[in-house]
């Protein structure tokens, strides 16, 4: 992206200041939204997302894998993040792999709760095909096709329209004589199960600019940002991440005050959210 | 020019403000009541681990220091102001560069440090805020920890020791920016967990705070958590990250004493 003048910064500032930004959205509004499921056959699940000019792929794979000591009776969830140099000359070679690690381990930190696996978005007990022995292992990776800000929050919305796309085979059980063997399985190629997204979180991004902040920032909006709050909220309102983004310091009262307006927004977007996947998933079947 | 001084411990149970000690008193309880259990290594819920630090172990550094946490061992260095790579284009403000590597022997498992990779970036993002770039234009100046033992909360310590690391470089900053994490157990909040701990939290909450100008750097959550809970969880971080604060401006004041001797 070609660097901005000083009037220019100015200009975006001053318009955030007068809440008219300079594709005359409103502080607290979003793109346009699009969703789009089924993009990748072979995958598991899949989807497109475009918020604005940003475009997200995501798609998910399903592996029959061994379970965790730490955790024999919950499946794996790994989730990846690749920034493509399509998407920004500046992804070139070694240039994304740190801005990739981010938004992955954010991703993580938000998707897949805590060490013990309570509140994590997917209930992974529902992975599990045999104790200890045998489960899925999901990948979810997320194609970062082109750039304008705000990266974060549409990742966020394609895993979580692939993950409602996706289909896991279903796997029956021989039973050997002796416990000890390894268990021989069976991959229907009819049955499928699905899953449960409805507990699966979005992430706002508060992003700082000037005494104000904004929601959804573009590109050039993101360079003015002193820093940025990101809070993953889920349908009942309990807050599953947060991410402070950007070197300067936050007064912690505005960093409250930032979880709260992000919590209200984060209601009518899920809302949005839901609509977008039920439209899109409609016209899928209709094809 | 070495400074070392015995460990000591630190707890945010002495809180400022009537209002805020009346609640700290109900959340006490309130925990108390849930759980009687003392935690392994015999301290409650909101106690600090002993805490060891000190200034100028690595001689070829513009600045170093090194920070014991119980079990959690840390090393820090820092070179610079120098000169940027010429790869790097020209700039009015200074580079800020980090790097967070675990030794093969740090971790029960040989080898498993490696997983955090993340640790770099959100070591930049919580120093940033912190040190004056416009005071060293065109020039980079390098951080560089290495944990030597991994038990449990090591971001946090890495995040205070640099900052100590910064100041014996003489690199002009804001304010030291200290650093503390707590654990999300189903009813009860503990602060500054241990390894074993970490492992079966259900949520965590890292809080890097700059005391002196009260502003966090950088906030990082995991798990699920409720408004009310997090709000509590900060301000006990923020309480234990200025009794932090004050530990490392007394390790700073002994080695200048040190060095006017």
């Amino acid at each position: 992206m070609v660097g901005l003048s000083e009037g220019e910064k100015h200009f975006i500032r001053g318009g955030i200041a007068q809440d008219v930004r300079t594709d005359g959205r409103r502080r607290l509004q979003f793109r346009s939204l699009s969703v789009q499921t089924g993009v990748i056959p072979q995958a598991n699940g899949s989807a497109r997302v475009r918020l604005g000019a940003t475009e997200i792929i995501a798609s998910v794979k399903a592996e029959l894998g061994k379970p965790s000591i730490l955790h024999p009776d919950k499946g794996k969830v790994a989730i990846f993040v690749d920034c493509s140099p399509t998407a920004e000359p500046l992804f070139e070679g070694r240039g994304s792999e740190e801005l990739s690690a981010e938004l992955s381990v954010s991703l993580q930190r938000c998707l897949l709760g805590g060490k013990s696996g309570a509140g994590a978005a997917i209930d992974l007990s529902s992975l599990i095909v045999v104790d200890g022995k045998v489960c899925w292992d999901l990948y979810i990776d997320g194609l970062v096709v082109s750039s304008d800000g705000n990266l974060l929050d549409a990742l966020a919305v394609a895993i979580k329209v692939a993950l409602s796309d996706t289909g896991i085979p279903k796997v029956n059980v021989s039973v050997s004589a002796a416990s000890d063997e390894e268990p021989e399985v069976d991959v229907s190629d009819e049955e499928f199960l699905q899953f449960d997204t409805s507990g699966v979180p979005v992430i706002i991004t508060l992003t700082k600019v000037g005494r104000h902040y904004i929601v959804d920032a573009t590109s050039e909006e993101e360079s003015q940002m002193s820093s940025a709050v990101s809070v993953s909220v889920n349908r009942h309102g309990q807050i599953c991440g947060l991410t402070k983004r950007g070197g300067a310091g936050l007064d912690p009262s505005v960093i409250f005050d930032m979880i709260s307006v992000a919590k209200h927004v984060s209601q009518q977007f899920i809302s949005l959210l839901d609509s977008e996947i039920a439209a899109a998933e409609a016209e899928e079947e209709a094809q | 020019m070495s400074a070392q001084a015995g460990p000591g411990t630190y707890s945010p149970a002495a809180a400022a403000g009537d209002r805020r000690r009346e609640r700290k008193e109900e959340l006490r309880r309130h925990l108390a009541e849930d759980a009687d259990w003392p935690r392994a290594d015999g301290r409650s819920f909101h106690d600090c681990r002993p805490a060891f630090m000190q200034t100028g172990p690595t001689t070829a550094a513009s600045g170093s220091a090194y920070a014991e946490f119980g079990k959690t061992k840390v090393i820090v260095s820092v070179f610079g102001p120098r000169e940027s790579k010429k790869a790097m284009m020209y700039s009015d403000v200074g580079r800020l560069n980090c790097n967070v590597s675990y030794t093969t022997f740090a971790t029960p498992v040989r080898g498993q440090g490696a997983d955090n990779k993340e640790y770099s970036s959100m070591l930049h993002k919580a120093l940033e805020g912190a040190v004056m770039l416009h005071t060293f234009p065109k020039t980079t100046v390098d951080v560089f920890a290495l944990v030597l033992e991994s038990g449990g909360s090591d971001l946090p310590i890495i995040i205070s020791c640099a900052s100590l690391a910064l100041a014996d470089a003489g690199i002009m900053m804001y304010d030291l920016v200290t650093s503390v994490s707590v654990s999300c157990f189903r009813k009860n909040i503990i602060i500054d967990p241990t390894s074993d701990e970490e492992a079966w939290q259900d949520g965590s909450l890292v809080v890097a705070f700059m005391p002196a100008r009260k502003e966090i750097t950088q906030l990082t959550l995991t798990g699920e958590w409720s408004d009310g809970r997090i709000t509590n969880a900060v301000e006990l971080c923020m309480d234990a990250c200025s009794k932090l604060g004050d530990i490392l401006r007394d390790r700073l004041k002994d080695t200048a004493t040190l060095t006017c001797e």
